[in-house]
């Protein structure tokens, strides 16, 4: 999955005029939506982009930031382009991390240095240089496991001491055993306030990924529920403009858009863009009986959202407002264009 | 919703109240998964002469055997002992009790042990593995200054060859 998604992607957003992709455009947007879309200052690449978060995958992600990177270094600086906003403000929010598979890697690595002893990065030699890759993953397991529940460290606290356990073992510990250190027995100062010690967070995260997972699976069985990322969306899209905290609705979008992203992560990403899409015109064209246009009222409220986003992270202030009100009468009268 | 609260920092208010009910259930469940990870890890890499399992379903309930160090009067004997783990069990220690009768005075009739790290000196870091070893550490270096039979510390200290010859009488009598 890793290996064939690069191909395509940069492809994507190097060209975005260029003839595949106005073609995709006519196919999902209809005339009117393009006028209003050109009217809100959208253009075609904003458009695509847009229809493109929901499949947005960790790993689609990195190879995307990869091939920016290169760009951003080689082109000069442009400040107007949407997607490299988009791309910093992606950066600095908490991505999810992208599995890496070690043991594959190690295998693979392992075969090669059996007939031909060609070592490509320094990173690789050391692990050829290993006696058994597993044995090494074992040795990683063991060393980054909590000594409380014999798991890996899930969001792992560090003491002042230098143990690190699970956040919420530790958290267990200081107050079910005194706030000393499970390992070494040394006082823990505030065994209430601990914080996650991010890189060996990361660290795990990248090294045991199916763990992770597991984890937080078990931890948020009951968060799931059953209802469809698009449902919740357009409830979401509801509750925002009645809440006026502007803190709170930005959280809101940003659970929201990272639940459209997680539950779409694991199958192929074209087909599910297309079955997204076509989520998206059903349902709405089952409510009212306006084919097309229904669909494009639900990618404009999507559109406002990413917009809301983007204006509130840029600005502070009272242009949240301002671009809150912009943004909702535009919708709307995408909506309303459409009925009639 | 509940759980998403716990690890994310976009927990809502909501998750926050309900948390303190939806704990005492997890709590249960996290001890029985360290106690079965202990399990795994006991059968990959048993201590050195001891051995310790469930008895029958009760994952909280075991049965373990230490066989006596060489060079002790124990030497050769059998020592079973019951381990009950308490329902938070990574943060109370588990309540371990001789079944075999021994001629020790850290070891009462009744089979209590007076062994620090099972009373107020445990940690949540430490194991069954590692309890089984520490008892194990004491058959070859009885605590005679925290005994639990005053009488018995007290020949070990004045007459040691005098204790020995009973511990082992004791041993060929009920670990054999």
């Amino acid at each position: 999955m890793v290996r064939e998604e690069p191909k395509r992607s940069p492809e994507v957003y190097r060209q975005p005029n260029s003839a595949e992709n106005s073609e995709n455009v006519d196919d999902l947007f209809s005339p009117r939506f393009k006028s209003v879309a050109a009217m809100a200052g959208w253009d075609e690449e904003a458009l695509i982009i847009a229809s493109l978060v929901v499949e947005d995958t960790p790993d689609r992600q990195q190879s995307k930031r990869k091939k920016r990177s290169v760009l951003i270094s080689s082109t000069p600086p442009c400040s107007t382009s949407r997607r490299k906003r988009r791309a910093q403000r992606r950066s600095h929010a908490s991505t999810p991390i992208a599995p890496l598979n070690l043991d594959e890697e190690e295998q693979q690595i392992s075969k090669q240095g059996d007939e031909e002893e060609i070592v490509v990065e320094d990173e690789k030699k050391t692990k050829v240089n290993e006696p058994a890759p597993l044995h090494c993953m074992d040795k990683l397991r063991e060393e980054l496991s909590c000594a409380i529940c014999l798991d890996i460290c899930f969001e792992p606290s560090t003491t002042p001491c230098g143990h690190s356990f699970c956040k919420k073992c530790l958290r267990s510990a200081a107050d079910k055993c005194g706030k000393r250190c499970p390992k070494c027995r040394q006082l823990i100062s505030n065994g209430r306030s601990c914080t996650v010690n991010t890189v060996l967070w990361n660290t795990i995260q990248l090294l045991f990924p199916k763990e992770v997972e597991a984890r937080k699976a078990a931890a948020g069985a009951e968060c799931q529920s059953p209802e469809s990322g698009t449902r919740s969306g357009t409830r979401r899209t509801r509750t925002r403009t009645r809440i006026q905290d502007p803190a709170l609705a930005a959280r809101l979008q940003r659970e929201d858009l990272a639940r459209l992203v997680n539950t779409r992560r694991g199958g192929p990403a074209r087909q599910q863009r297309d079955n997204d899409l076509s989520r998206l015109v059903s349902t709405t064209r089952r409510r009212r009986e306006t084919p097309g246009q229904d669909g494009d009222a639900a990618l404009a409220l999507r559109m406002q959202r990413e917009e809301f986003m983007e204006a509130f992270r840029g600005s502070s202030g009272q242009n949240i407002s301002l671009a809150r009100a912009n943004l909702r009468a535009m919708a709307s009268r995408a909506i309303n264009r459409g009925r009639t | 919703m509940l759980g998403g609260g716990g690890r994310s920092s976009s927990s809502s208010t909501t998750a926050a109240a309900a948390g303190g009910t939806w704990v005492s259930t997890t709590s249960v469940s996290a001890s029985r998964k360290r106690i079965q990870r202990e399990m795994s890890e006991l059968n990959a890499d048993p201590p050195p002469h001891c051995s310790a399992a469930p008895k029958g379903d009760n994952l909280f309930h075991w049965i373990a055997t230490i066989i006596g160090p060489p060079g002790t009067p124990y030497q050769g004997g059998i020592f079973f002992l019951d381990i009950t783990f308490p329902s938070d069990y990574p943060y109370k220690p588990p309540n371990v009790v001789f079944k075999t009768r021994i001629y020790h005075c850290n070891v009462d009739a009744a089979g209590n042990l007076s062994l620090e790290i099972l009373k107020d000196s445990w940690s949540p870091a430490l194991t069954i593995t590692k309890v089984l070893t520490a008892i194990r550490a004491i058959f070859t270096n009885p605590d005679p200054y925290t005994p639990v039979i005053s009488g018995v510390a007290r020949l070990y200290l004045a007459d040691k060859a005098k204790h020995d010859e009973i511990a082992a009488e004791w041993m060929l009598r009920f670990a054999k």
